[in-house]
């Protein structure tokens, strides 16, 4: 089916442009279907873009953009010379690798066990209560990990208790342990939200599959691995791509709350740093050339992890 | 494409003033609505709100609120940008920001003697500090300060600033001694905690607590300058003997290292404990509130609710005393340092209603203004109504039990205070100097009968073992104003990255430098003078010239 | 679709016996750390406030005290306000829902001639931002959407996210439903509306769930746009300024050197905590609605035949 279709595709993209005039009427109506929402990215999400002009200026909210003095790449540059702002880029990515890999294979993990849960009700209340951490606000979510984390928290306590260390491990001082802190409690906080997902890709799947391979004798994990996960494979590589794009967005809010000076080094991403020197400071022009900066990245990004899928002839985002 | 949006753009920009929203031009006393825009949260008040209901009576206004909800700078920034300006325009800590964007009308063109003899008085003994310069060198008074200006002997019944504090059961536990100096400080601490390693219910003491988190910082960086005997000035120490009021980033100076050399001592002592220095503000107050904190250096509106829950709990020997310590002179060639932990009352300069420039009435708020500084008004706003909220004898001001928990209670007060405009408002504080109340406050909450009336048992024992009547007492009276304010104050914008690098590099070594070896500290204190001097530099010159254009105001040099 | 390799009989049986048993065991502790902060936070909202300042209540309060909530409900604004949040969320819902269903679908036909142009420029906006000013400039002063009730649901219509995963669900309908559909006559925009827009159900569900949760939560809108129009604040505004204020009394002092005390049996940490749970609440009343959609899944076999 897959070929068949990709052969479409390939002689549309090659067709010359009367004929290209000609389809188009003829689609008139996928057509009605998309400019409505395509003016409207066009007002909302591309109307605002003369703002990447103040990136080249020092821009003030007073004079606006045509009173504000232009200063070349001055921003960029400033960016560049800063090490702390190296530093938070390297951040960033560290940290957003460490959640899309964890957070990914959890979700995963979770909507397949939840898919073998026969028990509709059990199934539903497991679901949502999962679920429900997505609801607790930041603040909440770090006070309580400060307080587990703690050097006399319970995970201490256990570790100590069962003789696995000698002296309580400062988890909330170490700089090289913090990436991993906000990837397990990202992933506590969001599994159960981000697994929704995948449970919705997982109804597209024809139960008659599973029966036939019941038939066939196939086990538990044979018909995970031919069925279910073939089943939930665009949908895993279509988010897969969209958040290789988001790799530049590491959050903000998680990292703020839970850093402290012994672990900024670790903690300050691109987006503390901009809050920092940017809109706290009036640095309005620096904000928006690293915000452009950011894009630029996503972009490439992008593109790129959209190439290798279709190289692999796996389903595309774009 | 790029016409388009350049088009776009053009439009945008033009559209920018036509749209701005017109105010409802106001004849005398024709009702209008106006709008305010305050820089900190705040709740909307009652729709029956007897206060606001007066105001509408009398002067034929009403308030349309707007409280900051998100980041300040933030909404400021977007207001600037849409000139999208309230009437009443308070910018809270950021009100530079709108002063220096133009969005404030300069007031001196509607307060004199002549035309608002009331409020010119208000604002007449600190008119120095008040008026400033514009670009152009004109006088400008963009804002009458709120807090501040108080009529009369300044009060000081507690110290509600910096201070090192300390749980009043050790210095009961050390037999009510004097405590002074740093040393004086840690050695009690010392004593009682090798005395009393748990509380009652066996859980350890903690010796000595320092918050660290985000602008609570300053209980990390400030205290040298107090132990060096001045005042609250930020992060800059003054030699106010010098005549060019010469002054200069203290934290890394030689007398600031034997502070950190001194805490670096106590951690390995086990007083300080590392937690402390990744603890966030909620776990601070909680650990306040479980009375097993000894000892902090901290502000005491910064601790407010732990000292209301160990109230609460009846555990007032776990509340704190301020002490004002200073160095022992070993630490400082031998000199003896004399104490001043509280300041001159200064005028909360910069801070306050602004009347925007899209203000279409800026007459009849400045009236309304001066007609609220009369004894009565200004009555009406701090106590309330006669009978209702607060009562009358001997000529003394007083509340019964129930007018005083009502005065407390947040919902109460929606109906019938008028925070939301009197926090901003100029407003008379400190004496009541003449008429038949003259020798009452004007702030029910500085009242002696209402503090002392409030006093715990245990406070009233702990003072008398002292013999003191007040627990300002443990710290000298205030001494007198310099001229340049105090040096926090100052808006040191220009050197804005500078200044966040300077703070930056502490935040992250100071820590270390308590947490360090000791054998290794001298090393690492030359390399944290070494990374903190180009900023520090930076920043102390700033600040130097700024003190100086400061007190040169109020000397009139 | 491939033809299954099978496993050996007897390992089939161990596994399907202990399988169960053991995924059953999983789920329910992963059950416990997830509930656990859930309780405890709703066992905190219950709690005295300067009782809970101590901390280290588990799961239940140590002082009961229903003052938080007396607090927050007393106020005949949080009523309004939840009426404003309840019915932008639920115009923003079908708004989006329609709009991003129905351009997934056209971009999901693969015979389209602008599918690609489109949709580089759909995706691109997930990943562009031209930053708050411009923004706001747009929308308070070109479009003059401040103050006014529209300002909520205008700008939110569409996101490029949900239309993805509705695209991404629409390939993967067997393309037999669309071309026996078209050999009947059927222009696209019946073939969507009849036969792909049914079939969607659970996945609309899932974006209708996300839409909703973003919408209903959202504040900064309101903040932006709104913040002194009370007649249009959102719940989620109002809690977070009740928030702020009892967090203020220390901010406050901060700026005016004054200790301003603003006692009472409320704590910003009790106030943060039944904040959450009346922002959630709603969220957990409607949500069974949604989840039977996207829990159970659709015969899809039947509509085939």
């Amino acid at each position: 089916m897959r070929s068949i279709s990709k052969k479409n595709e390939l002689s549309t993209g090659r067709s010359g442009s009367a004929g290209f005039g000609k389809k188009l009427t003829k689609q008139w109506q996928l057509l009605l279907m998309s400019v409505p929402m395509l003016l409207y990215v066009l007002l909302f999400n591309y109307g605002p873009m003369w703002g990447w002009i103040t990136a080249f200026q020092d821009y003030k909210p007073k004079k606006g953009i045509t009173g504000s003095e232009f200063v070349g790449l001055k921003n960029f540059k400033w960016l560049f010379s800063r090490p702390d702002f190296l530093q938070s880029i390297r951040n960033t990515l560290g940290m957003s690798v460490i959640n899309l890999v964890l957070g990914t294979i959890t979700s995963i993990l979770l909507a397949i066990l939840l898919n073998e849960v026969r028990h509709t009700g059990f199934k539903r209340v497991v679901q949502t209560v999962t679920y429900l951490p997505h609801f607790l606000s930041m603040v909440i979510v770090v006070g309580m990990a400060q307080n587990i984390f703690a050097s006399n928290g319970p995970i201490n306590q256990f570790l100590t208790g069962v003789g696995l260390i000698k002296t309580p491990i400062f988890f909330l001082g170490e700089g090289k342990l913090f990436w991993w802190l906000v990837g397990i409690i990202n992933v506590w906080k969001e599994v159960g939200w981000n697994t929704i997902i995948y449970i919705a890709a997982m109804t597209a799947i024809d139960p008659s599959l599973y029966e036939a391979a019941s038939i066939d004798g196939a086990g538990r994990f044979a018909k995970i691995r031919y069925i279910t996960l073939p089943g939930i494979k665009s949908t895993f590589v279509i988010l897969l791509i969209m958040n290789i794009g988001h790799l530049m967005e590491a959050g903000f809010e998680l990292q703020y709350l839970l850093s402290s000076s012994l672990t900024i080094d670790w903690a300050q991403t691109i987006d503390i740093f901009v809050l920092k020197y940017g809109i706290s400071k009036q640095q309005y022009g620096v904000a928006t050339a690293a915000g452009m900066f950011k894009s630029i990245v996503a972009i490439i990004l992008l593109f790129t992890a959209n190439t290798i899928a279709k190289k692999l002839d796996e389903s595309t985002l774009v | 494409m790029k016409k388009v949006l350049a088009a776009a753009l053009a439009l945008t920009m033009l559209a920018a003033p036509v749209f701005s929203v017109p105010v409802k031009a106001a004849e005398a006393q024709e009702p209008i609505t106006l709008t305010v825009f305050r820089g900190d949260p705040g709740d909307q008040p009652a729709e029956d709100n007897k206060i606001y209901k007066k105001i509408e009576e009398e002067f034929g206004v009403k308030f349309e609120f707007e409280f900051l909800a998100g980041d300040l700078d933030e909404k400021l920034g977007m207001m600037i940008a849409g000139e999208d300006y309230p009437d009443l325009f308070d910018g809270g800590n950021s009100a530079d920001l709108i002063i220096q964007n133009g969005a404030l009308i300069n007031l001196l063109d509607y307060v004199s003697p002549e035309k608002t003899p009331r409020l010119w008085a208000h604002i007449e003994p600190q008119l120095n500090r008040i008026i400033e310069k514009d670009e152009d060198g004109n006088d400008v008074m963009y804002i009458i300060p709120n807090y501040g200006l108080a009529d009369g002997e300044q009060i000081v019944n507690q110290v509600n600033g910096p201070a090192f504090f300390i749980q009043k059961q050790v210095l009961e536990w050390g037999g009510y001694p004097q405590i002074h100096t740093l040393n004086e400080y840690f050695d009690l601490l010392d004593r009682f905690i090798e005395a009393n390693p748990t509380d009652e219910n066996g859980t350890p003491y903690t010796g000595f607590d320092i918050l660290c988190e985000d602008w609570r910082h300053f209980c990390l960086i400030n205290p040298v300058q107090h132990l060096m005997g001045r005042p609250n000035d930020g992060e800059v120490l003054v030699d106010i003997n010098s005549d060019d009021f010469y002054t200069e980033t203290f934290i890394d100076k030689p007398y600031a290292k034997a502070y950190y050399q001194k805490l670096n001592e106590q951690f390995h002592k086990g007083l300080i404990s590392r937690d402390t220095f990744v603890m966030n503000y909620d776990q601070y107050i909680a650990a306040l509130s479980s009375g097993t904190v000894l000892g902090m250096f901290d502000q005491t509106w910064d601790f407010n609710n732990a000292t209301f829950a160990l109230q609460d709990a009846n555990m007032y020997k776990n509340t704190y005393v301020a002490l004002g310590l200073v160095y022992d002179p070993e630490y400082v060639d031998g000199k003896e340092i004399e104490e001043h932990y509280v300041n001159g009352s200064l005028p909360n300069l910069r801070r306050g209603f602004g009347i925007s420039v899209n203000c279409e009435c800026p007459e009849r708020i400045v009236a309304m203004w001066e007609e609220m500084m009369s004894d009565e008004w200004q009555m009406l706003f701090n106590w309330g109504v006669e009978g209702e909220d607060y009562y009358v004898e001997d000529g003394r001001l007083m509340m019964t039990e129930e007018q005083y928990a009502n005065s407390l209670n947040n919902n109460w007060k929606l109906h019938n205070k008028a925070e939301a405009f009197t926090q901003s408002s100029p407003k008379k504080q400190g004496w009541i100097m003449d008429g038949e109340l003259a020798g009452n406050c004007w702030e029910p909450a500085n009242q002696p009968e209402i503090v002392f009336g409030q006093m715990s048992e245990y406070d009233k024992a702990f003072l008398s073992a002292y013999g003191y009547q007040k627990f300002a007492d443990f710290v000298n009276p205030p001494i007198e104003l310099a001229p340049y304010g105090e040096a926090w104050q100052i808006d040191y914008t220009p050197v804005d990255i500078a200044h966040q690098d300077f703070l930056d590099i502490q935040d992250k070594m100071l820590p270390e430098l308590i947490m360090c070896d000791p054998a290794d500290f001298d090393a690492l204190w030359d390399d944290f003078v070494e990374q903190i001097t180009p900023s520090a530099t930076e920043f102390g010159e700033y600040m130097w010239g700024a003190v100086q254009a400061e007190a040169a105001k109020v000397l009139g040099e | 679709m491939e033809k299954t390799a099978v496993a050996g009989k007897s390992n089939k049986i161990k596994t399907d016996r202990v399988f169960p048993v053991v995924n059953t065991i999983i789920l329910v502790a992963l059950m416990f750390f997830t509930l656990y902060p859930v309780l405890n936070t709703v066992a905190y909202s219950f709690n005295e406030g300067t009782d809970a300042l101590r901390g280290n209540i588990g799961l239940l309060p140590r002082k009961f005290s229903l003052d938080s909530y007396k607090s927050i409900l007393s106020d005949a604004a949080v009523y309004r306000a939840a009426w404003i949040s309840a019915s932008k969320t639920v115009l923003i819902t079908l708004l989006n829902l329609f709009w991003t269903s129905m351009l997934a679908y056209a971009l999901s036909r693969k015979e389209f001639v602008l599918r690609k142009l489109i949709t580089v420029i759909m995706v691109l906006t997930m990943y562009v931002n031209a930053g708050l000013i411009p923004n706001y400039l747009l929308i308070s002063k070109t479009l003059n959407l401040s103050n006014k009730y529209l300002v909520y649901i205008i700008p939110c219509m569409f996101s490029c996210f949900n239309m993805i995963v509705i695209r991404t669900y629409i390939a993967n309908l067997p393309e037999a439903l669309v071309e026996s559909a078209r050999i009947d006559g059927a222009g696209d925009i019946r073939i969507f509306w009849q036969i792909i827009f049914p079939l969607c159900k659970p996945v609309l569900a899932t974006v209708a769930l996300f839409v909703a949760v973003g919408s209903w939560n959202s504040w900064f809108d309101t903040y932006l746009y709104a913040g002194g129009k009370k007649n249009l604040y959102t719940l989620q505004y109002l809690l977070k300024m009740k928030l702020a204020t009892t967090q203020a009394s220390a901010n406050a002092a901060k700026s005016t050197a004054e200790a301003m005390t603003t006692l009472g049996q409320t704590t910003p940490i009790t106030i943060r905590c039944a904040i959450t749970v009346i922002a959630t609440v709603p969220i957990l009343v409607v949500y069974p609605f949604l989840q039977q959609y996207f829990v159970k899944g659709i015969a899809l076999g039947s509509v085939k035949e």
